[in-house]
C-alpha cells in the first residue's frame, strides 16, 4: 500500500503510486474533504492518481518526490493553502 | 538466459573494462592513435553485440558515444575531461544495464528514456560546423508551419509558456515539436499512463495538463475515467515524437514548430531543472539538520536519501546519485545523519558548479600496455563444483588414514598395514596436488581488483579538487577469487579514506613543502602463503594525540589505559568500533571513517589489518590475507567425551602444566606462561559437557590460544589429530548458532564441530 493516512490525518503518498491507488486515494479524500496530501515521499505518480489530486482542487504539501511532477506539474496546481 | 546472452554479458563486461582503462590512460597520457582506436573499437563492438541481443536502448547510447569518439579519432574534437567524463558516464550506464540484463533478462522500463537523454547529451558535445544542424534534428516531415497552418492551440501554448520555453532553449537552430494528447476515457484500462509517456520526451520545453471537461465534485468522480488533455512542446523532430507516441497516435496531434515561432534566448538547457534539483537537495539538508528527532531519524534519513538520489538521477548526475545513495545506507547503518549530510553538501557543491577541470595525474602501470591474456572462460559454478569435489576427496583421504590406523591397531603392524600405508601416502600426494591445482583455477591476478581504482581515484580526486597520482604494483600476484571479491569493499573504504582524509588540499601540501600532486600506492605481494596488500598515501598522517583525545571523548578506553598506550597502539584505536562517527571525520587529522568496518571485513576472511602512520609524512594500511579460504588447518581435540575442531591459526601452543603451576585467582584457574598470566578455561565446562574426574597430581593438558588480542588456555582431555579440512559453514537450523566456525566430516564419518575461537574466548 503506497497510499496511507498518517496519525495526524494527512494522506501520505509513498514510493511508486500505481494506477490502482487512484481509487484508495479518492476514497480517503471523499471521507475527509480537504485533507492535506503529503507527496514528498512518492517516487512516481500514475496519471490516474494525479487526476484525483487535480480533481480534489488542492495542492499537496512540500515538494513532490517525483521530480518530474515537481518540475512540470506542481507549479500549475492552485497555490498552497487553497485546499478545499 | 541463452548461451548467446551469457556470452554477451561476459564479453560486454570485458569490453567495458577495457574501454574504461583506455579512457583513463588517454586522459592521463594524452591522445594517441592506438589508444583512441582501441576505445573506439570497444564501443563499436559493444554496440554491435547490444544489437545482436536486441537491446535498442543500449545501442542508441553507444551509437552516440561512438560518434563522439569518432570525432576525437579524426581530431575534430579534443579528448578533454568533459569528453572522457561523458564516455565514462555512458559506460557506467551500459554497465548497469548489463547487470540488469543479466539479472532480469531485460533492461529496466525507463531504459528507453534514459538512453534518449544520454544520447542527446553525448551528441550535444559533438562539434558543429557552421550552418550544420545537430544530427538529431533534421526534419524529415514537411514543416506544417511553413505552410502557415500552425494550429491555434500551439500558438496559445507557446504564448502561455513563453518564459519556460525561452529559459530552456538551446542556442542554435533546432527542430521543435508540439503535441496535444487527449487520452481515451478508458485508457487506464489499456494500461496507458499518459503522463509517463510525456516524461519520456527528451528535451521537454513546456508542459500543460488540464481537464477536458470541468472535474465533477469528488463524490461523483470516476477515478478510472481519464478526463485529461496533455500538451507539450519539446526539442526533437516530429518523427522522434511520433515514435514515442506510436501506440496512441490516434489520440494525438503532432505539429512541427519553426524555431522562429519561439523566442530563443541563450540559456543553457536544463538550468531551470538544475536550480530545482539544488532546492530539493537543500530541503533535504534542512530536514536532516533538525535536531531532537532521534525517533524519526531512520525515516528521515531514508526519505531524504531517496528524494535527493532521485533528484540527482533526474539531473543526469548518476555519479552523485550513487554517492548519495551509498551515504544514505551508511547513515542508516550508523543511525547518524552525518555521512548523508556531508554527502549531500558535497553533491550540492559539485552539482552547482559544473565539474572542475583538475587533471588527475592518476596512473597505474596496469593492464593497458600488456597484450590481452589468452583466457578460457569457465563459469564460476563449474569451478565451484570441482573445488567441492576435490574437497570431498580430501575427506576421503582422511578416511583412509583412519582405516590405516584401525588396521595397524588390529593387525599389529602387519604387512597389510604397511602396504595400505604406502597407498595412502601415494593418494595423499596426489590429492594434495589435485586440490592445489583445482584451487589454482580459482586464483586470479589482483589486477582485476586493482583495475577499478584508477577510475575511483580519478573521480573522487576531481570531486575533492585534489591532485592524486595512483601507483599500483604487484598486479600479477594471484589470490583466490573468493578472497578478492571480499577484499573489494574494504579496499574502496581505504582508498576513499586516503583521498578524503589522508591527502591534503594542494594548497596545504604546498605550504608543507610537498609536491602538489599527492601519491597513493596500492601494492600487492606474496609472503609465503599469505597475500600482502598495502595502501599507502603521502598525506598528513594520523596524529596519535588527536586519536587519544577522540578516544577519550568517545570513551573507547578509560583515561589511565589511554595514557599507558604507545603511540602505535593509540593510532590503532581508529579501528575500534564506535571510534568513527561523522562528527570527527571532519576534524580528525587523518582517517577514522569506518575503519572498524574494514577490520571486521578483513578478519572475516582470515586476514589481519595493521596501520602505520607518521604525522606529516603519510599513512600505510597493511592487509595480511590468506591466499585462499577454501582449506583450513585444524586441530582436533577431545573434551567431555566429544571432539571439537580448533583452527590452527588461533592455537599458539599446547602445553602440559603440572598442578603446582596452576594458581587459582578468585574462582578462576590460571598459570604463568613466559611472563604472561593465561587464564584456564575448561572446554568441557564451556560446552556444558560433563567434565572428566581428574587425578589431582595429573598434569593438565592445555591448548593456548590467541585471538583478537586476547589469550586463554582451553583445558582438554586429549589432542587427536591435525587435519586440513574443507570447512562448511553451519547450515539450516544451526546457521544461527554462535561459537562455531563451521563443520567438517571426519574420517570415521563423524561430523566435527569447529569452534570459532574468537567468539568463545573469554
Amino acid at each position: 500500500m503506497t497510499i496511507r493516512r498518517s496519525v495526524e490525518g494527512i494522506v501520505v503518498l509513498d514510493g511508486v503510486c500505481a494506477v490502482e491507488e487512484a481509487e484508495s486515494l479518492l476514497q480517503m479524500l471523499q471521507a475527509t474533504p480537504g485533507a492535506i496530501i503529503d507527496w514528498t515521499q512518492c517516487r512516481q505518480l500514475h496519471t490516474a492518481v494525479l487526476q484525483v489530486i487535480m480533481a480534489s482542487g488542492g495542492s499537496p504539501m512540500g515538494p513532490c518526490g517525483d521530480v518530474w511532477v515537481e518540475q512540470w506539474l506542481a507549479p500549475k496546481l492552485p497555490q498552497k493553502g487553497t485546499a478545499r | 538466459m541463452s548461451a548467446l546472452e551469457d556470452q554477451f554479458v561476459a564479453e560486454a563486461r570485458e569490453l567495458i573494462r577495457q574501454a574504461t582503462d583506455n579512457l583513463i590512460a588517454l586522459e592521463r597520457d594524452g591522445l594517441s592513435p592506438e589508444r583512441i582506436d582501441s576505445v573506439f573499437r570497444a564501443f563499436h563492438t559493444l554496440k554491435g553485440s547490444a544489437g545482436v541481443v536486441e537491446l535498442p536502448a543500449m545501442s542508441i547510447v553507444l551509437h552516440a558515444a561512438e560518434d563522439l569518439l569518432d570525432s576525437v579519432r579524426h581530431r575534430t574534437l579534443g579528448a578533454g575531461a568533459e569528453i572522457v567524463d561523458a564516455a565514462l558516464t555512458c559506460l557506467d550506464q551500459v554497465s548497469r544495464w548489463v547487470d540488469n540484463f543479466e539479472a532480469a533478462g531485460a533492461l529496466p522500463s525507463r531504459a528507453g528514456e534514459d538512453s534518449r537523454v544520454m544520447a542527446q547529451r553525448l551528441r550535444s558535445l559533438l562539434p558543429r560546423r557552421s550552418g550544420e544542424r545537430p544530427a538529431a534534428s533534421v526534419p524529415d516531415f514537411p514543416n506544417e508551419a511553413s505552410q502557415g497552418v500552425l494550429p491555434e492551440w500551439v500558438s496559445q501554448l507557446i504564448a502561455a509558456e513563453r518564459d519556460e520555453i525561452t529559459s530552456r532553449m538551446q542556442e542554435g537552430p533546432m527542430a521543435v515539436t508540439a503535441i496535444s494528447y487527449e487520452p481515451f476515457a478508458g485508457c487506464f484500462f489499456n494500461g496507458d499512463d499518459p503522463v509517463h509517456l510525456m516524461r519520456q520526451m527528451p528535451g521537454l520545453l513546456a508542459f500543460q495538463i488540464e481537464p477536458r471537461e470541468p472535474f465533477l465534485p469528488l463524490a461523483d468522480i470516476d477515478p478510472y475515467a481519464c478526463n485529461l488533455r496533455l500538451r507539450s512542446i519539446s526539442i526533437g523532430n516530429r518523427d522522434e515524437i511520433a515514435a514515442l507516441f506510436r501506440l496512441v497516435l490516434d489520440q494525438t496531434q503532432i505539429i512541427s514548430v519553426p524555431s522562429e515561432a519561439l523566442t530563443a534566448a541563450e540559456m543553457h538547457v536544463g538550468s531551470g531543472s538544475q536550480s530545482l534539483i539544488c532546492k530539493v537537495i537543500e530541503a533535504q539538508c534542512e530536514l536532516l539538520r533538525v535536531p531532537d528527532r532521534a525517533d524519526e531519524l531512520a525515516g528521515c534519513i531514508g526519505a531524504a536519501a531517496r528524494v535527493a538520489e532521485n533528484a540527482l538521477r533526474h539531473g543526469q548526475r548518476l555519479d552523485l546519485a550513487d554517492i548519495v545513495g551509498r551515504a544514505g545506507t551508511l547513515a542508516l547503518a550508523q543511525q547518524d545523519a552525518g555521512p548523508l549530510l556531508s554527502a549531500l553538501e558535497r553533491a550540492l557543491a559539485a552539482f552547482a558548479s559544473p565539474a572542475s577541470t583538475t587533471a588527475v595525474n592518476g596512473g597505474s602501470q596496469a593492464a593497458s600496455e600488456r597484450p590481452a591474456d589468452r583466457m578460457l572462460r569457465v563459469s564460476e559454478a563449474k569451478i565451484e563444483a570441482l573445488v567441492n569435489l576435490a574437497g570431498e576427496l580430501v575427506v576421503a583421504r582422511n578416511a583412509l588414514s583412519y582405516s590405516v590406523r584401525q588396521v595397524e591397531r588390529n593387525l599389529d603392524g602387519g604387512e597389510v598395514a604397511r602396504s595400505i600405508q604406502r597407498d595412502r601416502d601415494a593418494i595423499d600426494r596426489l590429492v594434495t596436488e589435485l586440490h592445489g591445482s583445482v584451487l589454482q583455477l580459482r586464483m586470479v591476478p589482483v589486477a582485476q581488483l586493482f583495475g577499478s581504482f584508477p577510475r575511483l581515484v580519478r573521480d573522487v580526486a576531481r570531486q575533492l579538487d585534489k591532485k592524486v597520482a595512483l601507483v599500483t604494483s604487484g598486479e600479477t600476484t594471484e589470490v583466490d577469487k573468493t578472497i578478492m571479491d571480499r577484499l573489494f569493499e574494504p579496499m574502496v573504504h581505504l582508498v576513499r579514506n586516503a583521498l578524503d582524509h589522508g591527502i591534503e588540499d594542494p594548497g596545504q601540501r604546498r605550504a608543507a613543502g610537498k609536491s602538489e600532486a599527492a601519491r597513493i600506492s596500492i601494492a600487492a605481494s606474496r609472503s609465503g602463503d599469505r597475500l600482502l596488500v598495502e595502501v599507502t598515501d603521502d598525506g598528513r598522517g594520523i596524529d596519535p594525540a588527536v586519536v587519544r583525545r577522540k578516544a577519550f571523548e568517545r570513551q573507547i578506553l578509560p583515561p589511565d589505559e589511554l595514557a599507558a598506550l604507545t603511540d602505535e597502539a593509540a593510532v590503532d584505536l581508529v579501528f575500534s568500533a564506535g571510534f568513527s562517527t561523522a562528527s570527527i571525520v571532519s576534524d580528525i587529522s587523518g582517517r577514522g571513517f569506518g575503519m572498524d568496518v574494514v577490520r571486521t571485513a578483513i578478519e572475516q576472511i582470515g586476514g589481519r589489518v595493521s596501520l602505520e602512520s607518521k604525522v606529516g609524512i603519510g599513512t600505510t594500511v597493511r592487509l595480511d590475507l590468506p591466499m585462499t579460504i577454501a582449506m583450513s588447518r585444524i586441530m582436533v581435540v577431545e573434551a567431555g567425551g566429544q571432539s571439537f575442531g580448533i583452527a590452527m591459526e588461533a592455537v599458539s601452543e599446547t602445553v602440559r602444566v603440572p598442578p603446582e603451576r596452576v594458581s587459582t585467582i578468585k574462582n578462576n584457574d590460571g598459570f604463568v606462561l613466559r611472563d604472561r598470566v593465561v587464564p584456564i578455561v575448561s572446554l568441557a565446562e564451556l560446552m556444558k559437557l560433563p567434565g572428566r574426574k581428574r587425578d589431582a597430581a595429573e598434569p593438565r593438558l592445555l591448548v593456548v590460544m590467541e585471538a583478537a588480542g586476547r589469550i586463554a588456555a582451553f583445558e582438554i582431555d586429549a589432542v587427536r589429530d591435525r587435519l586440513d579440512v574443507v570447512l562448511k559453514p553451519m547450515q539450516g537450523l544451526l546457521s544461527g548458532a554462535r561459537g562455531y566456525a563451521g563443520t567438517t566430516l571426519l574420517g570415521d564419518g563423524q561430523v566435527l564441530l569447529v569452534l570459532d575461537v574468537k567468539e568463545i574466548l573469554p
